[in-house]
């Protein structure tokens, strides 16, 4: 029975893996960093694993517990964290599909995502996975107005850390 | 171009760019011990429940209580530490209680809020502590007040001499004093420890709490 569950488990986590990479993109700046908290997020999805009805999507039920992991459960184990030289992440962009002024374009959005606190990420992490207001709103369990608001103000945001 | 769309256009292609975590690595990794803060909250309320407990056990097993044990107190001090107990108890359902709600799974408001309700009770019963100690010192002062000859006979004494003043003054200052330090060096212990293990959690919920305001 047990067996079957973490079988279970595994199968269904390998396949949504790029959730809970996408939840560390943004929550983390170095490789270090991101495998610490991906290992902390897949922890605290197994030990909910045996409550998840079913009812829900799994990825939906993904996000839940990788946001809160990420914004409230997760410590540092490590603390090399900005201590010494980062390695950033070196994502492999193909010529062909980016030119040099896009690539640097992203760098600096990923840059100014970062200077966002907790919340904020939450926000824009729900927002770039393409999730209604209404789905924002019951995950971080804030009003759908609300959430409309913050999300305005943090393009506002991103748009003064982007044009000082 | 709106600069999320831009990344969102990106945030998309992007699945391919990670690494590949494999079955067998997952496997590996729910082996592994959680190091959540609610981990580290669960400890450390079990700590500061032991610690109260035990302290209240030393007192009543050392050697300087001895020669107060040939008065009568009892009356008193029975009634105080079976109340002691009960509280204690009651403290420690309310914290299971709020302990086994914490749900990774609720939204994250809800999940700050059981995970500070949890840290609150014990808040709560060491707050009693403090008061129970301080209701525990007047209860022992009253008894060797009464009963004690030997303090008796000096209260008298320091009273013929006009010293009244100064007898009870060093006496409310000597049980001020130990108390003060207790709550020191408890202020200090939480200072510490959930200044530093709470700090980012405090953060978050307060960030919440703002977006609340925003209508």
């Amino acid at each position: 029975m047990n067996n079957e569950l973490e079988h279970n488990f595994v199968a269904l986590l390998e396949e949504h893996q790029n959730i809970v990479h996408k939840v560390c993109r943004l929550y983390t700046n170095h490789r270090e960093a991101h495998n610490d908290l991906f290992q902390e997020i897949t922890i605290q999805l197994w030990k909910a694993y045996p409550k998840f009805r079913g009812d829900a999507k799994f990825s939906t039920w993904m996000y839940r517990v990788g946001l809160n992991t990420a914004i409230t459960l997760y410590r540092k184990s490590k603390r090399t964290i900005n201590t010494y030289e980062l390695e950033t992440y070196q994502f492999k962009l193909s010529a062909e599909e980016y030119d040099d002024t896009e690539e640097q374009q992203l760098k600096l959005l990923y840059d100014a995502v970062h200077q966002l606190n907790d919340i904020e990420k939450a926000l824009v992490f729900l927002y770039l996975e393409d999730k209604d207001y209404r789905e924002i709103s019951v995950t971080l369990g804030i009003s759908e107005v609300n959430a409309r608001v913050k999300m305005n103000r943090i393009k506002n945001k991103l748009r003064t850390i982007l044009n000082p | 171009m709106d600069e999320l769309e831009l990344l969102k256009k990106h945030w998309k292609k992007e699945d391919t760019q990670y690494p590949h975590v494999s079955a067998n690595a997952i496997y590996k990794m729910i082996l592994k011990k959680s190091s959540s803060i609610v981990k580290w909250v669960l400890i450390i309320s079990l700590l500061e429940f032991g610690l109260w407990t035990s302290l209240a056990l030393f007192f009543k097993g050392s050697k300087s209580t001895q020669n107060f044990d040939k008065l009568d107190s009892d009356y008193l001090l029975i009634p105080l530490s079976v109340l002691g107990y009960i509280i204690l108890a009651y403290f420690f359902y309310l914290f299971y209680r709020n302990y086994r709600r914490i749900s990774a799974t609720d939204s994250a408001k809800v999940l700050m809020e059981n995970i500070l309700r949890t840290r609150k009770t014990v808040k709560n019963y060491v707050l009693f502590n403090l008061l129970f100690m301080v209701a525990s010192f007047a209860a022992v002062l009253y008894i060797e007040f009464d009963q004690d000859q030997a303090l008796i006979n000096k209260a008298h004494r320091a009273a013929a001499n006009g010293e009244a003043f100064m007898f009870y003054a060093k006496i409310i200052l000597l049980v001020a004093g130990i108390i003060a330090i207790f709550a020191g060096v408890l202020l200090l212990f939480y200072w510490l420890i959930y200044g530093l293990l709470l700090r980012k959690l405090n953060k978050n919920y307060k960030e919440l709490k703002k977006l609340e305001l925003l209508e």
